[in-house]
């Protein structure tokens, strides 16, 4: 839940950062916007995928020998 | 301007969404200009430096000779023609042409064209001079050959014919016989009065001839002659053929004019040379000095003339890149003359294109510069029309986004203004990339290499590189993106080089009891929360690592491509709703969005829930009992209460789907294409002005044609590729289950029974050649071929299991005529 939203704040940062650095009229803000949405969703999600599988496995690692 | 009868140019926007950068192409519209004939020329310059017009053919049915101007571009090509020669001239003296010398001086076309005749002139003159002088020069350097040697010959055939002479004469003066050897009289040339008159010939014969050659000749003249043969130690320039071949100086004796013709003869076959030889000894001597003075008289001569043909091709080489740009423009801007239409009055040219509408007021401008330019008392006319024709698709991309659009492009270009895939395409290919290759290690080398390439750009950009290197400079950006997501993903999945690090927190795994019996056989167990981010570091090298990963990453290919199709049914709502066309919303776009997800976003749901509930129901039995035998208990694949109401629901929404994406449509644009025509016949009835606008509209629906069964079949087609569709393309997303799979197996592979391996003899050498081989293994297998492997596919994904959910791309790209473009075509 914190990673969520961590993940959710630094979204947030990164488009307030390119709307400032580099705004070049509406349509382009949008744009950008829109990329930076897509990339936070796609990592998110990726993130929440791992960390779900993992919280309540249905196996355990067994060590192999000489380990 | 405005016009309301604009059919095709939609240009109330549904309202739905604010517009937004590489979503749609940009408005395009069909302009006509009207020019003046004087100031055609300067337009076209003008228009071609902006770049923003795409010329129509007018004259497409005439032939390129009964153009207007194709004497202009006859010209042009001359021109070209004798650029090209002075290229080839420079090449080969090994001048290179300075790239710069951008002098811009404006060169007057004419002028230049004299100035190149004449050059043009003055190199060939000087080369043929210098081929003249060269024959020459290696003529004499042969007959200088051939007087040295057979002078040789005539020399120790001398000596030993006198040393005879002396021993006949006192055998004579024993014997008195008569019959002396006619051979050894023959060889005795001082001696007049019992001398037969012998002629000879002398010259060069290559040297792989001369066994034939000896042959021929003494088969010719039945025996009747003398050969001797001397081999020239170093390859002589032959002045016929000009290659160096290796001779042999021959000289032939032989008696009688019927011999003397045979033997010219066979040496013009043979391809010797021959040349003149004096027995005398003091006229040879002569001969010699006087050849040698020559000799260095010629290489002088021709040293002048290379350095004179030096110079003309380096004044031409300061000027070279300018002239071919000129020519090159000119030769376009009369082609695309060649295009536009004159007038009956023949004193303006009409020329129609398209045109972004955001470019109007730049076309005015120079429209306005040109005639102002050209000194014309006429403007031209910039008049915008109406049609029915698709405009061209034109998006604006910097060095960013171009690489991505063509990507896109290569599938197919966008239809006018529909949806742009590239816009989530610049994220969701690195990232699909990034899952096949999951490798931080493997990630950072990629984005050192591409960081390379990017640091040198404005380097590189202006050089001329190979293709591949070309392919690979293209896409630094995409590859810039790749490495990035890889790096991200590489970290979830916790592979460095195919090394865990436990890095963000601890592992959730431990022993069971401190002296780590059971580890092997029972395994560990869970102690702590699960390990915040990526996979736990346990997993790795354990036994059941391939059970864990294997159902993790296939449920997460299938949880992405479920997301990427939904998004795809999406834009095809966006589509719809942009063109106005509410057929496609209600009965295209809703059922299916229904009928993916009450299947597979069920699918995705049922994952989530065994995640986060730990439950122990075989998925798999779960969705196939749904259709097999859906009213049956669930028994133990029960997830969430009311599991069994909830299927039954969503398995008849997506039979109901299915009729519903397949009848309605055909069947309500049958009675649409009805009501048009219906009306029609009505409104002829009203005043003669309206009639005469209907008529217009009536031609062109007359065109339209409705076949049902045609649209019945296509949407037939349409609805069966949906739904088998939905079950393959789904299936289909595994395959970033599949690479990731191969990936880290390779990797691991390469490290422990390559570098671990060399590690473990504990010996220098070995440990090296471990890491040659490990670092060769990486580059050669993980970093080019599985990256090339992972980008197929991912673009497999994109064009196929995204796009057919909404892209039609059956549009024409946009090529304006711009001179910046025509430097990139001729390279």
């Amino acid at each position: 839940m914190m990673t969520t939203i961590v993940f959710f704040v630094a979204g947030v940062v990164a488009s307030v950062l390119v709307l400032l650095c580099c705004s070049r009229g509406a349509s382009t803000n949008l744009f950008h916007l829109t990329l930076i949405i897509t990339a936070t969703v796609c990592c998110w999600m990726m993130w929440a995928i791992v960390y779900l599988a993992q919280l309540k496995p249905l196996i355990v690692p067994i060590l192999s020998e000489g380990e | 301007m405005g016009d309301y009868r604009g059919l095709n140019v939609r240009r109330d926007r549904g309202g739905c969404c604010p517009p937004m950068d590489l979503m749609r192409s940009e408005a395009m519209q069909l302009v006509r200009i009207i020019v003046p004939v004087e100031s055609a020329h300067l337009t076209l310059s003008y228009l071609g430096d902006l770049g923003l017009f795409q010329f129509k053919d007018l004259n497409a049915d005439k032939s390129p000779f009964q153009r207007t101007y194709a004497n202009q571009i006859k010209r042009c090509g001359e021109m070209a023609r004798k650029l090209r020669l002075f290229r080839e001239q420079m090449a080969k003296a090994g001048i290179a042409h300075s790239e710069m010398a951008m002098t811009q001086t404006r060169i007057d076309f004419d002028e230049m064209e004299i100035k190149l005749g004449e050059l043009e002139a003055e190199l060939i003159e000087v080369n043929s001079n210098n081929e003249k002088l060269q024959r020459s020069y290696n003529e004499l350097l042969e007959y200088m050959l051939v007087l040295k040697k057979a002078g040789e010959f005539f020399y120790s055939a001398q000596s030993s014919a006198t040393a005879q002479h002396r021993e006949i004469e006192a055998r004579q003066i024993g014997d008195g016989s008569i019959d002396s050897p006619l051979l050894l009289e023959q060889e005795m040339l001082t001696d007049p009065s019992k001398q037969v008159k012998l002629g000879f010939v002398s010259g060069l014969v290559p040297k792989e001839k001369a066994m034939a050659f000896e042959r021929i000749l003494f088969r010719a003249t039945r025996g009747n002659m003398y050969l001797r043969q001397a081999a020239v130690d170093d390859p002589v320039i032959d002045p016929i053929s000009g290659e160096k071949i290796a001779k042999n100086v021959f000289v032939v004796f032989y008696s009688g004019e019927r011999a003397k013709t045979k033997i010219l003869k066979i040496c013009e076959a043979f391809g010797a040379n021959r040349y003149p030889f004096t027995d005398d000894i003091g006229k040879q001597m002569q001969m010699i000095s006087e050849v040698s003075g020559k000799i260095t008289e010629l290489k002088t001569t021709i040293d002048l003339g290379m350095l004179h043909r030096d110079n003309i091709l380096k004044n031409i080489s300061y000027q070279f890149e300018q002239w071919n740009n000129l020519v090159r423009t000119e030769k376009a801007i009369y082609h695309t003359l060649n295009m536009l239409s004159l007038d009956v009055t023949k004193k303006c040219l009409v020329a129609e294109g398209w045109s972004p509408v955001f470019a109007t007021s730049q076309i005015q401008d120079a429209l306005q510069r040109a005639t102002y330019d050209s000194n014309s008392q006429v403007g031209s006319i910039f008049q915008v029309l109406h049609t029915k024709e698709s405009p061209p698709t034109y998006f604006q991309t910097n060095k960013f986004t171009s690489a991505f659009q063509e990507i896109v492009d290569a599938y197919g270009i966008a239809k006018y203004q529909e949806a742009n895939p590239g816009v989530y395409t610049i994220i969701t290919f690195p990232f699909l990339f990034a899952v096949m290759f999951g490798d931080w290690g493997h990630g950072m080398c990629l984005l050192l290499a591409t960081l390379m390439l990017i640091f040198r750009e404005k380097k590189l950009s202006s050089q001329k590189l190979g293709d591949i290197m070309e392919m690979m400079f293209g896409g630094r950006y995409v590859i810039m993106m790749m490495a990035l997501f890889s790096i991200y993903t590489g970290l979830i999945y916790n592979e460095f080089f195919s090394v865990p690090f436990e890095m963000f927190g601890r592992s959730a795994y431990a022993c069971r009891d401190p002296s780590c019996r059971d580890a092997t056989t029972d395994g560990l167990v869970k102690v702590r929360e699960a390990y915040p981010f990526g996979v736990d570091p346990k997993w790795h090298g354990s036994r059941t690592e391939l059970p864990f990963l294997n159902s993790l990453k296939m449920k997460m290919s299938i949880l992405l491509g479920v997301a990427q199709m939904n998004l795809g049914i999406i834009l095809s709502y966006f589509n719809a709703k942009f063109f106005s066309n509410s057929l496609n919303t209600w009965y295209q776009f809703i059922p299916q969005l229904i009928f993916l997800n009450s299947l597979f976003g069920y699918l995705s749901l049922l994952i989530i829930v065994k995640w986060c509930t730990g439950s122990q129901a075989d998925l798999y039995h779960v969705m196939i009992y749904m259709f097999l035998s859906p009213t049956d208990d669930l028994g133990e694949n029960q997830l969430f209460p009311g599991q069994k109401t909830l299927q039954l629901v969503l398995l008849l929404l997506a039979l109901i789907s299915v009729p519903w994406m397949l009848f309605p449509k055909p069947i309500l644009l049958r009675k649409q294409h009805n009501e048009r025509h219906q009306g029609q016949s009505y409104t002829v009835i009203h005043n003669t002005e309206e009639s005469l606008e209907i008529e217009e509209d009536h031609d062109s629906h007359d065109h339209e044609e409705f076949e049902f069964s045609e649209v019945f079949v296509h949407q037939l087609i349409h609805t069966i590729e949906f739904v088998l569709g939905a079950v393959s393309n789904t299936a289909s997303y595994l395959r970033l289950w599949a690479l990731s799979l191969a990936h880290s197996e390779l990797s691991s592979v390469f490290y422990e029974k390559v570098l671990l391996l060399a590690w473990g003899f504990n010996n220098i050498a070995i440990l090296i050649i471990g890491i040659v081989v490990f670092v060769c293994a990486t580059i050669g297998v993980l970093l080019v071929m599985e990256t090339l492997s992972a980008f197929l596919h991912a673009l497999r994904l994109h064009w196929v299991e995204f796009q057919n959910k909404f892209y039609e791309g059956d549009g024409y790209k946009f090529a304006p005529f711009s001179f910046a473009l025509l430097a990139d075509e001729e390279d």
